[in-house]
């Protein structure tokens, strides 16, 4: 820039203005009228952005997934809300966690039209996620599960920091588990008819009585516990290939190509200690810290979780194949407590626990001694087993990959409960009826309709909402966890 | 000292008048000549509403930190507290969440405003002052009742606006007469023009009076001591105004009378003119126009609208603007002042506040965009983050309040300086172990979800930082228990000979309480 030589920045500037205008110090004052309606007005405009924006002109339509809650699960909801659950469970779903491959929790992102109605009212979208996200969690776990969790969380699940919530009446703990079941909408249902036909199954297959509702539970001891396992199962008579039940249905739950498999890690000491420590990180809550099943879970549960102290079941056992157990720890057993670890371990260390279970009965999960490889026992397959896997041959798997009806979600449902049928099997249980896959897809049908029908009676009953069209009703659910 | 009565009378005039009364004359020009003339002299303010809105936020400070730490420990030890129901985590969470945003820090807030209201306007006491005493006495009575209906789940479930519908008429009722009370105040003043601080203390009530009224859903009671009450009918709608209200009680709230505080705290205890008006016009009118539209940057992942995602993210980051024009002004009113920041405990309380708000502001500015949102939502990152605004912010900042004020107000020196600096430390520190915790921590829960962790898998790895976070809150916890020892010694000490031996050492760090009623 060319200097002028004068020393300032503008030397065309000429004399002084007209007038001096008021200092800006006496134009700025804030008067108290100013601050008043000033500051009101301010506020008004981003909060008719902001806050009334949406109410005006977001109205998303209702999903396809949504369905209305029943009586007792809107007393859940009250009880849920009450107590502050929100605070570690958030109530909904992200892209980034069905994108994390979390599909066992979050099989789907939440949509805005899951939330809508009065049964959405007050929001419960949560702020922190110190726990799971619980607005798809229903049906992944029976009832019983969710009272013995209430109860004291660590008595199912020994890593949990979640508060115990003994002081609940059992009819909080009863319509609170409603209100968990049936929130995930008709995806929600569906699992949920699932379990509660499985449970059906196995308790008639076991030959046991239902459940203790609410904390009834909590109220057995031990030795009652001990008592029940030994004594308390009447299993209904016959046997299938020579297999007593519920045998039979132990390996119906599990795909047929794991029936004989055996474990792919070698037997080795690390193996086995790796093992027992996820064995006791995770599974002494409801098969004890003795591996006997006499536990505080087990008080709840029915059917019992499983005794591995017995050198017969370990052994030689109808249905305890490295493969099945295996499969089981992946999946969960449907219709009980069971849970499908496979969301929460490596396969490699399911494979693992599986080893470790096979030293149990000679002292591997004994305090003063490392599981060594001479404790495992190595499983041979039965002679009912073997008559069983000739008569159901694994070759017809081929069918089996081949789904008729894919899109049916009853028939999905279905087959993950009997995971191990063909669309041909067919059994009788006694005291029960048909089992197959098509008098699954009917039982479970049955009950989702049943469900459905009590959520929209009661919606109904307490003045519904004009916003969601009676043609929701009928769309039916996806089974959205690809079993294939 | 020819003029000191007439700078008395303005009621913001120390007797130490050097730059005091320059003050005035730079920020008002000529005006201060006229309005400052006339008018009664006023040694001495009533500020008995002030004195039991104080008293009672000590108090509660001690009540929500026994709720902190009382949740802190369930982390660590899930056990701990077994099977008692209004001590589950659950329960207890709102209630210090609620109490530390409602009992504490409100009441410590209307405090500082019936404590600064007097003296900026040039009265004798606010316009009604009992009106401001019983209001006080009302007040803790609602908040008790509010807890006892958390703790009892009577909890109406939506967060940060868990008190039962009754609660929230009453506390929106208790405002508004007291947001009458400081426009009647303002009507009889003697001061013509307003101080910075007076105009967030009239605008900051009636923001977030309406602010609760919206979010809280007031118009529809439901069921009246229970859920599902004060809520909207869809879940969504709901949830959108839960956080645009929740935001709102700092945002139009705690910031503001912040803001107040710290631009009447700051000049007043270095008596330094505030640097710029111009500043405090951007910052004022800057963070009501983009602070209001915040809220839904804490639901950034949920199925909300995107344009409202964007208005909240891009409003988030602009807040940046009005709030740098304060922390400009500050600085620059600080400027040769900063030494003491080393021997003033009450201005190191201000300033240590004011420099935690500072951070929490450009913390607030990264997580609302959406790529880091993604990392750190649903995780303890946000605990952290409202920590720091609400512990290392507006905490601290408070404890300053109280040390200035309370010897003012009760008139005797605080009972031991020695106790306040073992304060200041152990809740700076407790705050900063506490913040380092949870932010570790967040990154482990962030890190371990995208990689396809569950939730519980990642438990085990929080555990070692749960335990450090109950140790640090235990810190914080030691310093409420400091506080509310010292300040009930001052109140039932005789320190009144200790003051006058204090006055002549002319100690600038024994100045907590040296200099009361002469500083009007």
């Amino acid at each position: 820039m060319a200097d002028t030589g004068t020393g300032k920045w503008l030397p065309s500037y000429q004399g002084f203005p007209q007038a001096w205008g008021p200092h800006p110090r006496k134009r700025m004052l804030m008067t108290p009228l100013l601050v008043f309606l000033g500051g009101i007005f301010a506020f008004a405009v981003p909060t008719l952005v902001a806050a009334f924006f949406q109410l005006m002109f977001f109205n998303a339509p209702v999903s396809n997934n949504w369905a209305p809650l029943s009586a007792s699960a809107i007393e859940g909801r009250k009880v849920f809300v009450a107590n502050g659950c929100v605070y570690c469970h958030s109530g909904y779903t992200r892209p980034q966690d069905v994108r994390a491959g979390l599909l066992y929790l979050y099989p789907r992102i939440s949509l805005p039209g899951d939330f809508v109605s009065n049964d959405s009212s007050p929001n419960l979208f949560g702020t922190a996620r110190i726990g799971p996200d619980l607005s798809q969690d229903a049906g992944f776990h029976p009832d019983d599960w969710e009272r013995a969790h209430f109860s004291d969380p660590r008595f199912v699940e020994p890593m949990s920091i979640m508060p115990s919530f003994a002081f609940f009446t059992d009819q909080q703990v009863e319509d609170l588990t409603t209100y968990l079941q049936v929130r995930a909408g008709k995806d929600g249902l569906l699992r949920y008819a699932t379990e509660l036909y499985a449970k059906k199954v196995q308790i008639i297959a076991n030959g046991i009585e239902d459940p203790p509702i609410g904390f009834q539970g909590a109220k057995l001891t031990l030795n009652d516990v001990k008592d029940l396992a030994e004594n308390g199962s009447n299993p209904p008579p016959g046997k299938i290939f020579g297999l007593e039940w519920p045998a039979p249905l132990n390996i119906f739950g599990v795909d047929r190509s794991y029936w004989l498999a055996d474990n792919p890690l070698p037997v080795t000491k690390e193996n086995l200690l790796r093992g027992r420590m996820v064995f006791q990180e995770r599974c002494i809550g409801c098969h004890g810290d003795k591996g006997d099943a006499v536990s505080e879970a087990a008080k709840f549960l029915r059917p019992m979780p499983i005794d591995f102290t017995s050198a017969d079941d370990a052994g030689g056992g109808d249905d305890t194949s490295a493969g099945m157990l295996y499969y089981r720890v992946l999946r969960g057993i449907q219709g009980t407590a069971m849970e499908n670890f496979g969301t929460r371990l490596r396969v490699d260390d399911i494979w693992r626990v599986v080893l470790f279970l096979k030293t149990i009965p000679n002292g591997g999960l004994d305090p003063d001694k490392v599981p060594t490889t001479d404790m495992y026992i190595q499983w041979q397959p039965p002679d009912g087993l073997l008559e069983l896997v000739k008569n159901m041959p694994i070759q017809k798997n081929v069918d089996f990959t081949e789904k008729s009806e894919p899109d049916d979600p009853f028939v999905l449902a279905a087959r993950r409960f009997l995971a191990g049928f063909n669309n041909d099997d067919k059994f009788d249980l006694p005291g029960f009826g048909e089992l197959s896959l098509a008098a699954a897809r009917d039982g479970i049908k049955a009950i989702y309709n049943q469900l459905l029908d009590q959520g929209w009676n009661d919606y109904f009953t307490r003045g519904g909402s004009p916003s969601v069209p009676t043609s929701q009703r009928d769309i039916l659910p996806a089974f959205r966890i690809d079993q294939r | 000292m020819a003029e000191s009565n007439r700078d008395l009378a303005a009621g913001v005039i120390s007797a130490d008048e050097t730059g005091r009364r320059g003050f005035l004359q730079r920020h008002f020009g000529s005006e201060y000549e006229r309005v400052t003339g006339f008018g009664e002299i006023v040694y001495e303010h009533d500020d008995s509403a002030a004195r039991v809105w104080l008293a009672s936020s000590v108090f509660w400070f001690v009540v929500v930190t026994s709720f902190g730490i009382i949740i802190a420990t369930e982390l660590a030890f899930p056990e701990a507290f077994h099977g008692i129901s209004w001590l589950v985590f659950s329960r207890a969470r709102p209630v210090h969440v609620e109490g530390v945003v409602f009992a504490w820090l409100t009441m410590m807030y209307w405090g500082a405003i019936t404590y600064m209201t007097p003296r900026l306007l040039g009265t004798r006491s606010l316009w009604n002052e009992k009106l401001g005493v019983y209001l006080a006495y009302v007040y803790n009575f609602v908040i008790a009742a509010g807890f006892f209906g958390i703790l009892t789940g009577a909890s109406q479930g939506r967060e940060w606006a868990e008190f039962p519908w009754p609660i929230d008429v009453a506390i929106i009722c208790i405002f508004i007469a007291l947001t009458f009370n400081t426009l009647m105040t303002v009507s009889v003043r003697r001061v013509r023009p307003l101080y910075v601080s007076m105009w967030w203390a009239i605008a900051a009530p009636i923001w977030v009076t309406a602010s609760i009224f919206i979010e809280n859903v007031v118009w529809r009671p439901g069921a009246i001591w229970s859920n599902p009450s004060g809520a909207l009918e869809n879940g969504i709608h709901d949830a959108m105004i839960n956080w645009w209200g929740n935001h709102n009680l700092f945002g139009l709230w705690l910031t503001p009378i912040l803001v107040a505080v710290v631009y009447y705290f700051i000049p007043r205890i270095t008596n330094t003119p505030l640097y710029s008006h111009t500043l405090s016009l951007v910052s004022f009118w800057g963070l009501i126009f983009v602070y209001a539209a915040v809220g839904d940057h804490h639901i950034l992942q949920s199925p909300t609208p995107g344009w409202l995602k964007t208005i909240a993210s891009v409003n988030s980051v602009a807040i940046l603007i009005p709030v740098f024009a304060f922390f400009t002004n500050v600085f620059l009113t600080m400027r040769g002042q900063w030494n003491r920041f080393f021997t003033n405990l009450p201005l190191r309380f201000v300033i240590t506040g004011f420099i935690f708000y500072i951070l929490v502001n450009l913390q607030g500015a990264l997580q609302a965009i959406q790529p880091f949102n993604i990392y750190i939502h649903f995780t303890y990152f946000i605990i952290g983050h409202s920590h720091l605004a609400l512990l290392g912010g507006f905490t601290i900042l408070g404890m300053g309040v109280l040390y200035y004020v309370i010897p003012h107000i009760f008139n005797k020196p605080v009972y031991s300086t020695a106790l306040a600096e073992w304060q200041y430390w152990l809740v700076t520190f407790g705050f900063l172990l506490f913040f380092t915790a949870v932010t570790i921590a967040a990154f482990i829960q962030g890190q371990g979800w995208l990689a396809g962790e569950p939730e519980v898998n990642v438990l085990p790895a929080l555990r070692l930082w749960n335990i450090i976070r109950t140790l640090a809150g235990g810190m914080i916890y030691m310093g409420a228990w400091i506080q509310i020892y010292n300040l009930v010694r001052t109140y039932v000490s005789d320190t009144s000979a200790r003051r006058r031996r204090h006055a002549t050492k002319d100690n600038e760090s024994s100045l907590v309480g040296t200099q009361p009623e002469t500083v009007a």
